[in-house]
């Protein structure tokens, strides 16, 4: 199993409650105002909600001292969208896993059977439905009615696979932008197909609720029916599926045929290439979001299992030498060089970006079951976006659109949300 | 008319095959993390039968579940579903019982109920698939037993039940009071909503220790001698001949002397 809370019982005694998960590294900081990295603790403002309270709790449900699981400790437990800001920062100094800690909680507590109802609905229609959305899995092709593209699952055969996700197939304000990344891959050549109907889940909610168990069932039937399919490349556009797509299914340890991209790194590709030009002027000035799983969250991760020496009574040296996933080799050019190379737009950086970037608020389920925690942490984005100055905030992930887009419309504010291919698409 | 159900919490029988690991030192199977557990399908649809029943003739329905550390979030599924009342028989003593015990705790808890005009159980917990509870209820009780439900009606006093057999299904009808065990042919258990979740808090749940039977459960009747996963071992052996009929005659041999044919 991916997930044991045993195996970072070591990282959870070490955390010295310095806090410094709570924010981004003081190098980094620009401003009192947008100083925060964690939407939990700073919402909550108990140290339970940081990424050193959860390691705290963790420690102790590792140890068996918890006499009593209550709803209150649930709910501090899943009131994070495990964006793994705490992560970044607790490496920017330290080598502490503090992100799979926290998934690995998760874990222990459904594997005791201490579940939120919400979350019981998401994966009773994961299991039924094979999609997180509680639509019928009939449904799950409609986004592409009528689009002049291979289906892989009616046995057609394609360089390249599509993956779509659950929210761009059952979303009907954004499977409009499934639709135009097909068009524009098609445009530019590329021999591209989908599974239609067929297409499951990627299993990242699963995951980050600690349902692994469920997780590995869809991701396992993923790798094989992408093998099966002789696809060299899968695409996604959904920064969720690409992040557990590159960061965990390798730990499956099921080989896998085929290189996991992300749109925005396809489409720098193909721009770079000259296969899509874009000649259209957008005179815009805008700001990109980096979502998490496409940023800090999509370095495969290698999870260490050796020897600890104490040196000098006081440094900790491991025998072999830890990989320590800091966040630094996410995906953050490509959607950048993309926004830059639409003519007439002028692209300027938020006070967070990379892998100190803030969260838009909806990962980990936090959307679907918690959505007030949801709309906050979009509504700090946004306004951190106003305040560069810009007049749309652009994305490359489906559930920080709809965030955002949910959060604007709540607020009555005027900001702009576009995902990267529906700027491409205007570009044209 | 008052129901009774019994439901158990198991390991989830569909986990992937790589989290099932077993303790051969304890003998017991290991809860893996990230997997929760759930009511044993077979007592879904028990459970399933009983609501039907209150459906029809507005009977009191009771969930019963028995063991130690059971998860409340799974359990009250039941009141989610329709169950009134929901009792926990929690105690580290009702840990790891084998079918007649784990019988005649749950018996004790239905004569602490006092009425139960019908008792419903799974026909045999996914777990350990042993099939014997349910009976072994019936037989605490001094009841009678109809197995392997397809369909249940009450019927002017009394339980007309569909019986599944090998080649089809037997018609059976049996006096108030009874213990029926429900087959998965009667369907599954109805769909639960979210909104059902949250109300689900609101019904009474009530927790009885061992000490609240005034009883502890008798010794074992079984005794597990080994808990293993089976190997599964695959020796392919490539069977050649001049001609294909040879080949076929020599593989015929071969089939014989392992006694395959």
């Amino acid at each position: 199993m991916i997930l044991e809370l045993k195996d970072y019982v070591g990282d959870m005694k070490r955390c010295a409650r310095c806090s410094l998960c709570k924010w981004p590294p003081l190098a980094q900081m620009k401003s009192w105002r947008f100083s925060n990295n964690c939407p939990s603790i700073a919402r909550y403002n108990f140290h339970s909600y940081s990424g050193g309270g959860r390691m705290a709790l963790g420690l102790a449900l590792a140890e068996g001292r918890l006499d009593e699981i209550t709803d209150e400790l649930l709910n501090i437990v899943y009131r994070c969208t495990a964006c793994g800001a705490c992560d970044s920062s607790c490496k920017y100094n330290a080598e502490l896993e503090v992100l799979w800690p926290i998934y690995s909680t998760r874990a222990h507590l459904v594997g005791m059977g201490y579940l939120l109802p919400e979350h019981s609905m998401i994966i009773e229609s994961l299991r039924k439905e094979d999609n997180t959305m509680m639509q019928p899995k009939a449904d799950r092709g409609k986004w592409a009615e009528g689009l002049d593209v291979k289906d892989l699952s009616k046995g057609e055969k394609a360089e390249v696979v599509y993956h779509a996700g659950c929210l761009y197939c059952y979303d009907p304000e954004l499977s409009a932008i499934a639709r135009d990344t097909v068009t524009l891959l098609k445009e530019a050549g590329v021999d591209v197909g989908i599974r239609g109907s067929q297409e499951t889940c990627c299993g990242s909610i699963a995951f980050q609720l600690g349902f692994q168990g469920e997780f590995i069932k869809f991701a396992e039937s993923n790798i094989d029916d992408w093998n099966a399919a002789g696809v060299t490349e899968v695409i996604t556009s959904c920064a969720c599926g690409f992040g557990i797509m590159k960061s965990v299914y390798p730990l499956l340890g099921k080989e896998m045929k085929f290189k996991v991209l992300h749109i925005t790194q396809y489409l720098d590709e193909l721009i770079k290439q000259g296969k899509l030009k874009l000649s259209r002027s957008l005179s815009m000035r805008v700001t990109y979001h980096d979502p998490c799983n496409l940023g800090r969250k999509s370095e495969t991760y290698v999870p260490w299992k050796g020897e600890e020496k104490k040196v000098l009574g006081q440094f900790i040296l491991r025998e072999p030498e830890k990989i320590v996933h800091r966040g630094w080799n996410g995906i953050y050019e490509p959607p950048r060089n993309i926004i830059r190379s639409v003519p007439g737009i002028h692209l300027v950086e938020m006070e967070r970006i990379m892998e100190y970037s803030w969260c838009c608020g909806a990962g980990s389920g936090v959307k679907q079951t918690m959505n007030d925690l949801a709309l906050w942490t979009a509504s700090e984005r946004i306004e951190e976006a106003k305040s560069v100055g810009s007049e749309a905030i652009i994305t490359a992930c489906p559930w920080c659109e709809r965030n955002f887009k949910d959060a604007i419309t709540e607020a009555g504010d005027n900001l702009m949300v576009y995902d990267i291919v529906e700027l491409v698409r205007q570009a044209l | 008319m008052q129901v009774v159900v019994c439901i158990k919490q198991i390991l989830d029988p569909e986990m992937p095959r790589s989290a099932f690991k077993i303790d051969s030192e304890k003998k017991r199977v290991v809860p893996p993390q990230g997997i929760p557990p759930v009511i044993s399908p077979f007592d879904e649809n028990a459970l399933e039968a009983a609501l039907r029943i209150k459906d029809e003739h507005k009977a009191k329905v009771i969930a019963l579940s028995m063991g130690n550390r059971l998860s409340r979030p799974l359990l009250t599924k039941a009141l989610a579903a329709g169950a009134d009342e929901l009792i926990l028989l929690e105690d580290t003593v009702f840990e790891y019982l084998d079918s007649f015990a784990s019988a005649s705790v749950l018996a004790a808890a239905i004569r602490k109920i006092g009425v139960a005009d019908i008792v419903f159980t799974g026909r045999q917990a996914a777990d350990w698939d042993s099939g014997i509870t349910g009976c072994a209820i019936a037989e605490e009780l001094g009841l009678p037993c109809v197995t392997i439900a397809r369909k249940v009606e009450v019927n002017r006093g009394q339980m007309r039940i569909e019986r599944v057999i090998a080649d089809g299904f037997e018609i059976v009808q049996a006096p108030l009071p009874c213990v029926i065990t429900v087959d998965s042919d009667l369907g599954g258990l109805r769909h639960v909503t979210l909104q059902d979740l949250s109300s689900a808090r609101k019904k009474p749940l009530q927790v009885w220790k061992a000490g609240d039977l005034n009883m502890s459960p008798p010794p074992p009747r079984c005794e597990l001698l080994d808990l293993y996963v089976p190997k599964r071992e695959t020796v392919c052996e490539v069977i050649n001949g001049k001609t294909p009929e040879e080949a076929a005659a020599r593989l015929a041999d071969r089939l014989r002397e392992e006694g395959f044919l």
